[in-house]
């Protein structure tokens, strides 16, 4: 699960004018031609710290999209929803260590990035910091936004970075069950009781502005990325990510008979979906620390890594050395 | 005091602020090395943390062997993997590796060959030799084809925690566990009556 890729800083045009002009041209060929690039590989300093970024960003997700569900481990509704339940939201954590893992080759340790997480410092998907308030805000989580980090995971696969796309072919295979586990539940509850359907229709309208703000600000106001595209770090701007999720999953909302909580939603005549344009203030304000349950999610990170710590402790030992992992 | 809608959370203790982490608080780094089928060749996987071979065995199962067929699994502390340059273009890492003394050495080592950019290092072979250097040299000799390989990597076998056949065991529910399996969560009859329902 991602919903990362949206929260690149502005790069300034000076950035890559320090780099060897022959080595960058060579790494550039490199990309043209489709290559990988690996962690031996020569690589922009902008290109290490834009990717790092994204991937320990990718990896927070992981680790924090996993509370909002977990949540529910407890109170699914059945056996057999609490098995699956419980098996996506492993797998989610699973994704966080190949993530960080993949993050590590380019430099940055495991350890610094979980601290930057639990100090504030690193961002992660901002849909995490609403909160899951029934069974069926769970639901919305398993099918739409796994549905959303899928379009966005599946696109990234394709970047430049040999680890990173190694770890993502890993993810989506692993995440195909989620996707349809998600979209089960969502259709037992369309097909339910009166109630069960008018529960799921509030999830949705809760979490439609979110899931709008999952790819990032509108291409107008984000910052410039074109270099991030040419370098197949960002593989399509915010704008055509949401635009092939709304293809992809609005029909399938309506075909369920729920309403989508905008009036404008409607695919225009050049084949693109049109819609009432996200409050992007909103997004800022929580993104920024001012959400229902950002502190909520870091307090929980923060108090599981304090008490697992004597655990940590206990297991250490002195032979074990940290080297960057080889790929 | 938190207050969440998660009655777990909510009774989570106050915890002390944390510290800053002290300097390499960090677990080292295993290699992870998987066998998807019986019969098909190891292939590396990528890394996990731990602070002992035996830790990275069982993290490494829980990280990669969750979901698809796994026959065996081994780890190796990432220093213990000897790596030769890296190569491209019509480049073979073989023709690099220089002759190395004798050493008459008998220990195992296991070769991996990187035959295209972007994927998993593969197993080659085994080989005799008394130091990873000399390894590599006995590999141009026995294993190289003159097919083009852009980077070897020699691991002593001695510093292999390998899975032992008791524990082969480990995978065999693998395919049992359907909740885990995208066709287990077929929804498609019951979304048709719904809809039928509807448009009646």
């Amino acid at each position: 699960m991602y919903g990362g890729g949206n929260t690149f800083e502005g790069i300034k045009t000076d950035s890559i004018a320090n780099e060897d002009p022959i080595l960058l041209a060579a790494f550039e060929a490199r990309i043209e031609r489709g290559e990988k690039i690996e962690p031996t590989d020569w690589m922009p300093q902008l290109y290490r710290k834009q990717l790092i970024r994204m991937i320990e960003q990718h990896a927070h997700s992981e680790i924090i999209g996993a509370l909002p569900e977990g949540t529910w481990i407890t109170r699914a509704p059945g056996f057999k929803r609490k098995m699956s339940l419980m098996a996506k939201v492993q797998d989610e954590v699973g994704h966080a260590q190949l993530l960080y893992s993949a993050a590590e080759t380019l430099g940055k340790p495991r350890e610094q990035m979980i601290e930057d997480l639990i100090n504030g410092k690193s961002k992660y998907s901002n849909i995490f910091n609403y909160p899951t308030f029934t069974w069926a805000d769970c639901c919305f989580i398993s099918w739409l936004v796994d549905a959303g980090a899928i379009v966005n995971q599946l696109a990234n696969a394709k970047g430049s970075y040999g680890p990173y796309c190694r770890a993502l072919d890993r993810i989506c295979a692993e995440e195909s069950f989620h996707l349809k586990y998600g979209h089960h539940c969502v259709i037992y509850l369309a097909s339910g009781t009166d109630k069960q359907r008018q529960m799921f229709q509030e999830a949705l309208n809760r979490w439609w502005p979110p899931m709008m703000h999952f790819f990032g600000p509108a291409d107008k106001i984000s910052a410039h990325t074109e270099v991030l595209m040419r370098w197949k770090v960002k593989m399509g701007t915010n704008d055509e990510m949401r635009n092939q999720f709304l293809d992809m999953y609005v029909p399938k909302i309506w075909e369920l008979g729920f309403t989508i909580p905008d009036e404008k939603l409607k695919k225009n005549e050049s084949g693109k979906w049109d819609y009432t344009e996200p409050d992007w203030e909103e997004f800022k304000r929580v993104i920024n620390g001012d959400g229902p349950c950002n502190k909520e999610r870091l307090e929980v990170r923060r108090i599981a890594e304090e008490r697992g710590k004597w655990v940590r402790d206990a297991l250490k030992s002195p032979k074990a050395k940290y080297i960057m992992p080889l790929a | 005091m938190l207050k969440s809608l998660d009655p777990r959370v909510t009774r989570l203790p106050v915890v002390e602020i944390a510290k800053p982490k002290a300097q390499l608080d960090q677990f080292g780094t295993y290699e992870v090395f998987v066998e998807p089928k019986s019969g098909k060749p190891f292939q590396h996987e990528g890394s996990v943390h731990a602070p002992n071979l035996e830790m990275a065995y069982i993290l490494a199962k829980e990280t990669f062997t969750r979901r698809f067929t796994c026959s065996s699994l081994y780890v190796v502390d990432t220093r213990d993997v000897y790596v030769s340059s890296m190569t491209e273009g019509e480049q073979n890492v073989f023709d690099l590796i220089e002759q190395s003394e004798s050493t008459n050495g008998t220990s195992d080592f296991e070769i991996y060959q990187l035959i295209k950019r972007g994927k998993q290092h593969v197993f080659l072979g085994s080989v005799k030799a008394g130091t990873p250097q000399e390894a590599m040299a006995t590999a141009k000799t026995k294993l190289n084809t003159g097919k083009i390989v852009y980077n070897i990597w020699a691991i002593e076998a001695n510093k292999i925690r390998f899975t032992t056949e008791e524990e082969k065991e480990y995978w065999i529910t693998l395919p049992e566990k359907k909740f885990r399996d995208a066709s287990n969560y077929k929804g498609g009859d019951k979304l048709k009556r719904f809809l039928e329902k509807v448009n009646s």
